[in-house]
């Protein structure tokens, strides 16, 4: 008994010692934010979310720029890695690109703060300036004023091409998937229409309809086979369309909507504090600037689908905002 | 009437009947381009080193987060399980009482998804990395907590009297009598919780806070399975070494088994300067895991503020189809349950003739381990059309893979001298298995099976989120509203509903082994 205890007293304390060591090393994870954290533990949680970006001088002057997941991963990283970059060039601060991975994750994201300046679709744009309150509508594409989506259908379907919303009800018993439940383009304007043509959410094959997640996968989908129709946002189609993605012979539009506001950059109300004053007019300025004629400005714009962006205002998305209070997207 | 064990071990199979009845009116055949394609893919997985490389640092995050999810929650468990153990209290204090209390109260946290949990501080604090460790920690630290009061409660107290009626002060009493006989049973569990908590950490990567899962579920949307099959096969990988290295730890330092029925022949625990070894590098590994991952402690406190709630909101939130909501969440995990406990006995029978089966079936229950269920109801819907079928079999699949591969472990160590016996003698390989191993096992394995229907439950908002059934759809709605009124409502519901459940799955558990 004796000798066991006196084996293993030596192998104990190496072990202690071990660890001991190794902790020192490994332990001042963040010495800065330390006293910053212990200083406003006693404040209310409203107090520190206000005093946490001034507390963080590392991130203070770091534009962080995200967008709604909308597309594939690899399309966006390439399009706002090359918005960053350019916004960097002309502001001359740093600009990070943030991916989030889902619709209602950079509302939330943009309503605490960790990010700075969010291409939103119309509904999540709503949705984002009720939660932070002096968010600022800065820019739009050209096609944004006057949006479309478009009704696809597999060919498999049988389904036909029709002018009149009342077409929509041929989709009853049909099975039919939105994008992500949040999209304006992909679910909340379509919804609306397919309300208008008297089409429940309940008439649909399975009792209810699908939500892909993006417009790249609701194409995907219904060009499958997955699923016999879709609604996509009209510029993904397109472009699906002209690369060769969305496949004719398999997948075709059936309805285009009539037009509504959609897309737009929204940036945080405490720019102009953080980064100096007139800030977020500069940006809105950049962004606007945006012309073909320059080779970097050309992909982008190119990426996003349009000739250039022009200034938008909160005003115009009154209509998203009513319809969005309807389908209970925003209360 | 009681029907013979080796029935009864077969009979939550009955369930597959309905479900094989309706499942040809459900397919709709839309998709088996894409299932065939999805299957080729498996045997042509990507090798481009952007996407491993990017799905590696993915897989990182993953097993970070699912490492120190766990060890935070064995921490929280173990504090809290001592605190809610009768046997404590009433060495410490002299009365009982508050074990009890603590107990309930830690039902709620229990009770409620890590998934949901991860949602809900996703809104609080933010887009952190600490976010998905502290939505493990919180769910498994009160299982554990449950686990380790009910170890400690059941062990034998002689000892501790003896030490106490010599004299020994309380504290020191506990630690000797206690300590030692409850350290097996704590490190073997907590084995099992670092698996758990791997799927846990992929589960909610898919859900967007981190890691491989959101990368599994964007190649899946985007049909780029060669992508999702370098992702499964990194993660099966990880999930294998990860399992069989438990397994070996646990035979190594002799532990108990979750399920067995022989005793262990070794005295329980052995080696202990090799646990106590693998405990010190724990510490340092975690906490450069932590700095790896820049998971802050701080970040926790960094709360926001929630968006205002609407005017009419809880008059929306009463108005929704509760009745239809919960009883779509209950025929749910019925049918889930019954397929993942009846299934498992079922295709260990059907491919006992023949030698490879058996590793075949090991092959697909670790898949079914492996995938996170929405991904599994992802795929199904290719083929099926939504609905509680759809989200049932994702479940079911999933929970087959963890259930069949405890009941594999329970039969090789019930030890084959009665199938063989049964064999020798002419026999058919299969009922030498029904009779020879599965009888002994039956009410052990339906105890278990009774502890994951509980556990079924609560997961069944994984996959309401996908294939639109349940509780869950309706969870995804109003998240994606802003609707806190509804979602506390829903959450107050999930909780009753798995409290109820638990009740349940307890008397039925003690029942099962009560009348063994």
């Amino acid at each position: 008994m004796l000798f066991a205890l006196k084996a293993r007293e030596p192998l104990t304390a190496v072990l202690a010692g071990f660890a001991l060591t190794c902790l020192p090393a490994v332990l001042p994870i963040n010495p800065a934010s330390k006293p910053a954290g212990s200083a406003t533990l006693s404040v209310l949680p409203r107090a520190q979310a206000q005093t946490n970006p001034a507390s963080t001088a590392s991130t203070a002057k770091v534009l962080r720029i995200s967008a709604i997941p909308d597309q594939k991963p690899e399309k966006l990283n390439r399009l706002y890695g090359l918005v960053a970059n350019e916004l960097s060039k002309q502001l001359g601060v740093t600009v990070k690109y943030v991916p989030v991975t889902d619709y209602t994750a950079a509302v939330s994201a943009f309503r605490t703060g960790d990010l700075d300046l969010v291409w939103f679709g119309g509904l999540t744009g709503v949705q984002a300036r009720l939660q932070k309150p002096g968010a600022r509508v800065l820019a739009q594409r050209d096609i944004d004023a006057s949006f479309h989506t478009i009704f696809i259908a597999s060919t498999r379907s049988g389904l036909q091409p029709f002018n009149n919303v009342k077409g929509l009800t041929e989709l009853k018993g049909k099975r039919f998937t939105f994008g992500s439940e949040s999209s304006t383009s992909g679910r909340l304007m379509p919804q609306y229409f397919l309300g208008k043509a008297g089409v429940k959410l309940s008439d649909f094959a399975g009792g209810a309809p699908g939500f892909s997640g993006s417009h790249d996968a609701t194409i995907a989908l219904v060009q499958s086979g997955a699923y016999d129709a879709g609604a996509v946002n009209a510029q993904v189609w397109r472009s699906s369309l002209r690369d060769g993605k969305a496949n004719r012979s398999k997948v075709i539009a059936i309805w285009k909507t009539p037009g509504y506001p959609d897309y737009h950059w929204i940036a945080q109300p405490n720019l102009d504090q953080r980064f100096g004053k007139g800030f977020t007019t500069k940006v809105q300025q950049a962004i606007v600037s945006w012309r073909p004629s320059d080779p970097e400005q050309k992909q982008i714009l190119g990426l996003f689908g349009a000739q250039q962006f022009t200034d938008a205002n909160a005003a115009a998305y009154g209509q998203i905002e009513q319809v969005g209070r309807q389908i209970g997207k925003i209360r | 009437m009681r029907p013979a064990p080796p029935l009864l071990v077969l009979l939550p199979a009955l369930v597959l009947l309905p479900v094989l009845l309706m499942l040809p009116q459900l397919l709709h055949g839309g998709g088996w381009d894409l299932i065939g394609q999805f299957a080729w893919a498996a045997l042509t997985p990507a090798t481009d080193p952007v996407v491993v490389q990017s799905l590696l640092r993915g897989l990182g995050i993953t097993a970070g987060m699912a490492l120190l999810g766990w060890a935070l929650s064995l921490l929280l468990g173990l504090g809290l399980g001592l605190l809610s153990s009768r046997l404590i209290w009433h060495t410490l204090s002299g009365a009982a009482a508050p074990a009890a209390l603590i107990r309930r109260l830690l039902a709620l946290p229990r009770s409620i998804h890590e998934l949901i949990w991860g949602l809900l501080l996703l809104q609080l604090i933010g887009q952190r990395p600490a976010v998905a460790v502290v939505a493990i920690a919180i769910p498994y630290g009160a299982l554990v907590a449950r686990v380790v009061s009910d170890l400690l409660d059941a062990l034998p107290t002689r000892g501790l009297e003896a030490l106490r009626t010599a004299g020994a002060p309380a504290t020191g009493a506990l630690l000797t009598a206690i300590g030692p006989p409850l350290l097996p049973g704590v490190i073997s569990y907590s084995g099992y919780r670092l698996e758990c908590a791997l799927r846990s950490a992929t589960l909610l990567g898919v859900f967007g806070l981190g890691g491989l899962g959101n990368e599994l579920l964007l190649t899946l949307q985007s049909l780029q399975f060669h992508e999702l099959w370098s992702g499964l096969w990194l993660l099966l990988a990880v999930m294998l070494t990860l399992e069989s290295t438990i397994a070996l730890l646990r035979r190594r330092w002799s532990m108990p088994r979750r399920l067995g029925l022989a005793a262990a022949a070794v005295p329980v625990g052995s080696r202990g300067r090799e646990i106590l070894l693998a405990l010190a590098l724990l510490l340092p590994v975690l906490l450069l895991v932590a700095g790896a991952l820049e998971v802050k402690p701080t970040d926790l406190l960094q709360w926001q503020p929630l968006p205002p709630l609407a005017p009419q909101g809880w008059a929306t939130a009463l108005a929704l189809p509760w009745p239809s909501l919960i009883g779509s969440t209950l025929l749910l995990t019925l049918i889930a349950a019954g397929l993942a406990v009846g299934a498992a006995p079922l295709l260990l029978l059907a491919v006992a003739p023949w030698p490879w089966g058996r590793t075949l079936l090991q092959l697909l229950w670790a898949f079914g381990r492996l995938w996170p269920p929405p991904l599994t109801a992802l795929l199904l819907l290719f083929v099926l059309q939504p609905g509680v079928i759809a989200a049932a079999l994702a479940l079911g699949f999933h929970n087959l893979g963890i259930l069949g591969r405890l009941l594999l472990e329970g039969c090789e160590a019930a030890g084959p001298a009665t199938e063989q016996a049964l064999l020798c003698s002419g026999t058919t390989p299969r009922l030498a298995l029904l009779y020879g191993r599965f009888s002994a096992l039956a009410r052990t394995y339906l105890a278990y099976g009774a502890y994951r229907s509980d556990v079924i439950l609560r997961e069944t908002v994984v996959v309401g989120l996908v294939a639109g059934s349940g509780l869950g759809s309706q969870l995804r709605e109003s998240l994606s509203g802003f609707a806190w009124d509804q979602l506390a409502a829903l959450l107050a519901v999930y909780a009753l509903l798995t409290l109820v459940g638990e009740d349940l799955s307890d008397r039925g558990r003690q029942r099962l082994l009560g009348t063994a």
